[in-house]
């Protein structure tokens, strides 16, 4: 632990600000340090410039039929071909890019903010509060995230939110589990039992002092969850249960691709090549993460 | 052979035993023993015989029927055939049951279980004679009183059956002999006899009361097994009154969510029939080898409607304007990738000859005139619409190509998939405001404009109410003069094209494949009224 004496910790949360810039830059050039994790962060560095920029590199419009030029190979006009309704398959690769991203991303992002604060409240108030919500969240764990994911778009009907709320719903549980476990190894600790003794908010408590212990575990956490996220929205397309068409979710792609795959093979194998990289990269950031943050946080 | 005879004897004493077992059962359950009994005792001696006879001499084969042919179908939803519409349920109730009168690929009505029929002059009289031997899987007879009540329960107006608007013509039904039916009619109905072929009309024993469980048909198969979602099993029918049929000893209906999975059970040989496909899917299995497709031209179409009776389809520029906005020849290339032929927005095609009216078109392509139509009807700032569409044949497709299409005039579409049994199983696809529906193909067109277009219909799913639209489709429907009719549909496809509540882009094609395992198979318009009677195992 970084913050491991009494007084420490309230020093190194008022460097903060400066020390974010650093220890960020650190943490790339560490990931950069081994292969695997270089090529895994390098391809998400890569999927996040065609999120930004994906309008500016797509040369055609994501559901824009150009009706002429249907159910072409891959040319220099076409990339990576045309699908059967004569739509530019690059470019709907590329503008899918920041769909999934942006989807997988904020629906990760919500249920990290939901699972730390539940996380962080159960396990420092213990007692009946916790029980009652860790008991109803491993009846959610139970049951395997697809399924849950189906039940739930199957109440709600098939959207964009619905997916979103889908992705909260079934990530902030195991969110809120990681989160808790480690506030258990780390409430009785010294300096949290100071800090206490020292009168301060419960609010101060838990966000100043213990929530810097449980950001290592939470970042590995997230990004794991980010890339099964990320598989989840690709497959709910893929089902047809959750974005409708004409929206160019890869998972959703493929499905369509699939019907026409002896016509246009292209259109199918882009965006499932597209999902695969973009889960395996995302998968070796986050063990190189791991080894990172395990490494700082134990000197 | 002592010991063979021993062992028949044996096997016939039990089968005796049995019998007899089963009538005390039968004595002491049911109120009325007599047509229990009946069909048990001859059924099961007939079985007893059959191997002493052939121990006795090699006579010629009682039974030839071999093979089981596995169809993929979607999943059925609707069993009591009152209420069946997708292909898989129609065509499940064909092999059960039987029509009265069937239609033959050329569109002429050919007997089936009336064997032959008279009409009078004046068009109002139809006298028919039921074949002879008929009897229900049950084992009692058909009668005259059989078609009666079925005919009565379709037309029953308390029972809201789809039919009722369908029979609503017929006066009066009477058997008039053990094998006689006579059917009275209010107004001469030439389509009299495609009306009886009606999907519906398949024929129940009288006074059936459980038609979605009993599955007590006079049809070619029997149902063994019926497994929801998954399969239904049917075994041939000893007892069918057409000598030789069904040429196979068994049929099954399996059931698939989903046509690329099915293709793919084809391709892999765990089914041997798949029908109603995508073109695309159609297309790859061209050349592969052990398969046989086969694709005909039909009358069928996808239609997308709008509803016209609330906002904003109640103004009729609105639909005129998505009409604008539509471009057809587009469509036709992307979505049936030629196959078929470009629609008109009317559901008389162009395989009607007589009565298609070929000098009639929708205006062309006009998206400033659309967005026109559009502000003056007050949506000069866009228009929010979502289309539903269920998830199969081209129809996702036509979706987005339409939404692609319309955005240019300032239509903006939210488009929703539903899986079909999901998007059909309620009424839901009745209520929505703009839909994608699949009609299949019908022998003659009168039927669309009955079900779908006339204010009462049942199905009138886009809530068409048009007086002078009515007054035309009654007068084609009951001319007895030719020319008369030919005139009426000219002008209900002008009035259609001018201010009908439809858009139908394109007329398919039906696409077939059929393992090479198998011959006789002949692929019909509407799939579901594919017949399997006389498919045969390839030799």
């Amino acid at each position: 632990m970084t913050s491991g004496t009494l007084f420490s910790s309230r020093k190194s949360e008022s460097s903060a600000a400066p020390g974010w810039g650093r220890r960020f830059s650190l943490t790339l050039r560490q990931l950069y340090s081994k292969p695997a994790s270089a090529v895994g962060s390098t391809i998400v560095i890569l999927f996040l410039f065609l999120a930004l920029f994906g309008p500016i590199l797509a040369p055609y419009g994501a559901n824009e039929q150009i009706f002429s030029d249907a159910r072409r190979p891959p040319s220099s006009a076409h990339l990576l071909g045309t699908d059967n309704l004569g739509r530019d398959v690059f470019s709907r690769v590329v503008l899918g890019a920041s769909e999934i991203l942006l989807i997988a991303g904020s629906g990760t992002l919500i249920a990290v903010l939901f699972g730390t604060i539940i996380g962080l409240i159960s396990g420092y108030k213990g007692g009946w509060l916790d029980e009652t919500l860790m008991r109803f969240f491993d009846s959610l764990l139970a049951l395997p995230a697809l399924l849950l994911a189906l039940l739930l778009l199957g109440i709600m009907g098939p959207s964009k939110s619905s997916v979103l709320i889908v992705l909260v719903l079934v990530y902030t549980p195991i969110i809120a589990r990681v989160v808790r476990s480690v506030v258990l190894s780390v409430k009785t600790k010294g300096f949290v039992e100071a800090s206490r003794l020292q009168g301060e908010s419960l609010s101060w408590i838990m966000f100043r002092e213990i929530l810097p212990s449980v950001m290592p575990a939470l970042t590995v956490e997230a990004a794991l969850r980010f890339s099964y996220a990320i598989f989840l929205v690709a497959s709910l397309g893929f089902l047809g249960v959750g974005i409708q068409p004409p929206s160019p979710n890869w998972g959703l792609m493929v499905k369509e691709a699939r019907v026409h795959i002896s016509q246009t093979p292209w259109a199918l194998y882009a965006p499932a090549i597209a999902i695969s990289i973009l889960v395996i990269g995302v998968n070796l950031m986050a063990d190189g993460l791991k080894r990172v943050l395990q490494s700082t946080s134990s000197d | 052979m002592r010991n063979k005879h021993k062992i028949h004897r044996r096997v016939l004493v039990l089968v005796i035993l049995l019998v007899t077992a089963l009538i005390l059962i039968a004595c002491g359950g049911a109120a009325t023993p007599e047509p229990t009994q009946a069909p048990l005792e001859p059924e099961q001696t007939e079985e007893a015989q059959i191997p002493e006879e052939t121990a006795a001499a090699p006579i010629e084969p009682e039974n030839t029927r071999e093979g089981v042919l596995r169809v993929a179908m979607q999943p059925i939803v609707q069993t009591d055939p009152a209420f069946i519409s997708s292909d898989s349920e129609v065509l499940v109730a064909n092999h059960v049951y039987d029509y009265l009168v069937d239609v033959d690929p050329d569109s002429i009505a050919i007997p089936r279980l009336a064997s032959e029929w008279t009409t009078s002059d004046d068009g109002k009289i139809y006298v028919f004679n039921l074949a002879e031997g008929v009897t229900f899987h049950d084992g009692s007879p058909l009668t005259a009183e059989d078609v009666v009540w079925t005919f009565n329960r379709l037309r029953d107006p308390a029972l809201e059956l789809p039919t009722s608007s369908l029979y609503s013509n017929i006066l009066d039904i009477q058997a008039t002999g053990d094998l006689e039916v006579t059917f009275t009619l209010e107004t001469p109905n030439p389509f009299f006899l495609y009306d009886l072929s009606d999907n519906h009309a398949l024929i129940l024993k009288a006074g059936t009361e459980d038609a979605d469980t009993n599955f007590n048909g006079t049809g070619p198969f029997k149902v063994v097994e019926y497994l929801p979602e998954d399969r239904i099993v049917l075994e041939a029918n000893e007892a069918y009154f057409v000598k030789g049929q069904p040429s196979l000893a068994g049929l099954e209906i399996i059931f698939f969510n989903d046509e690329t999975a099915s293709v793919d059970a084809l391709r892999g040989g765990q089914v041997d029939v798949v029908m109603r496909m995508a073109t695309s899917l159609f297309s790859s299995l061209q050349d592969e080898p052990g398969i046989i497709t086969s694709d005909i031209p039909t009358n069928g179409f996808d239609l997308v409607r709008l509803r016209s009776d609330r906002e904003p389809g109640n103004d009729p520029r609105v639909i005129q304007a998505l009409k604008l906005a539509t471009d057809r020849d587009a469509v036709f290339e992307l979505v049936q990738q030629g196959y078929g032929a470009v629609g008109n927005d009317t559901p008389i095609g162009p395989l009607y000859s007589q009565y298609y009216a070929s000098d009639l078109e929708p205006p062309a392509r006009d998206v400033d005139a659309a967005r026109q139509l559009l502000s003056e009807a007050g949506y000069a700032d866009g228009l929010d619409l979502v289309l539903h569409t269920p998830d199969t044949g081209g129809r996702p497709d036509l979706a987005v190509v339409l939404k692609d299409q319309w955005a240019e005039a300032g239509v903006n579409v939210e488009v929703s998939v539903e899986p079909e049994s999901v998007y059909y199983g309620d009424d839901g696809w009745l209520e929505v405001d703009l839909g994608i529906t699949g009609w299949g193909s019908r022998p003659y067109p009168q039927f669309y404009l009955d079900v779908m277009l006339v204010c009462e219909a049942k199905w009138n799913e886009s809530h068409f109410c048009d007086t002078e639209f009515d007054e035309l489709a009654m007068m084609a429907g009951t001319t007895l003069n030719e020319d008369e009719r030919v005139e009426a549909y000219r002008q209900i496809q002008q009035l259609l094209i001018d201010r009908g509540p439809v858009i139908i882009p394109y007329y398919f094609a039906q696409f077939g494949a059929i393992s090479d395992q198998f011959e006789g198979f002949e692929l019909k318009a509407f799939a579901g009224r594919t017949d399997f009677r006389e498919v045969t195992l390839a030799q």
